[in-house]
């Protein structure tokens, strides 16, 4: 463990270039588990949001982007 | 057998019954043949269908018929298999049909799968040219899994010349 920001980018390469060499199927089956963590971030994110009091109100506050895809 | 392969064996049938005359993976499930696996929330594919006489336009109904008969579910622009929304895209522009003319077969768990080559997606992502695509072009670039003569050489054929010299100014330049 280090806090050099040069070996810590070197690393971050290495463990990119160690994934991207992976099998296709293995990766794949990572993009299950990826999409599956960045949904459940999104849920999250939205339930603070609405949990949230706001300065401003509704409608003076920055419209969000729609959904590109379906929710679950 | 993960659920992509799982769609991925649903959209080899679609091809096989002859729904869709080619098909290829492009986005960033395409990239993921090539580079490190990324988030993503949808599966792009891409494809091309025999063109019905009585219509100028390719309609995507087959497509989604032939789907939800087999347990696909249509939300929105998507149609959800196996857990993923799918989005279909028709072959739009000179770019992309040589995309799909020149998409290469890859073995994934005994399925074959037509995907897009690298240089092909990067050529995309530039032409999209969104915040994502250009991220997805970094990674293709500095990766490495791109041929740079065969990448140019897409880019010069396409008229992107200019917006690649407009990307390697503003993120390569100064890059070792």
């Amino acid at each position: 463990m280090t806090f050099d920001l040069k070996r810590v980018l070197e690393s971050k390469k290495a463990l990119r270039r160690k994934l991207a060499a992976r099998p296709v199927g293995e990766k794949l089956a990572m993009l299950d588990a990826l999409r599956e963590r960045a949904l459940a971030l999104r849920e999250a994110g939205d339930h603070l949001r609405h949990s949230t009091v706001h300065e401003a109100p509704e409608k003076y506050r920055p419209v969000q982007n729609k959904e590109k895809h379906p929710k679950r | 057998m993960s659920s992509i392969s799982q769609v991925i064996a649903m959209i080899n049938r679609l091809e096989a019954d002859g729904i869709v005359e080619r098909y290829a993976i492009g986005g960033a499930v395409g990239a993921t043949f090539y580079l490190e696996p990324v988030a993503t929330l949808d599966v792009d594919i891409f494809v091309t269908s025999r063109p019905e006489p009585e219509k100028a336009l390719l309609s995507l109904q087959p497509i989604y018929d032939y789907l939800t008969a087999r347990g696909g579910i249509i939300e929105g622009e998507y149609i959800v298999i196996a857990g993923w929304p799918v989005q279909f895209l028709p072959s739009a522009g000179t770019l992309v049909e040589e995309a799909l003319t020149n998409a290469v077969t890859v073995q994934v768990e005994g399925i074959p799968a037509r995907v897009f080559t690298a240089e092909h997606l990067a050529a995309v992502a530039l032409q999209t040219g969104r915040a994502k695509d250009k991220a997805r072009l970094l990674q293709f670039v500095e990766s490495g899994a791109i041929d740079a003569g065969h990448f140019k050489a897409i880019l010069n054929r396409h008229g992107l010349d200019n917006q690649w010299r407009e990307f390697e100014r503003t993120f390569l330049s100064g890059a070792k």
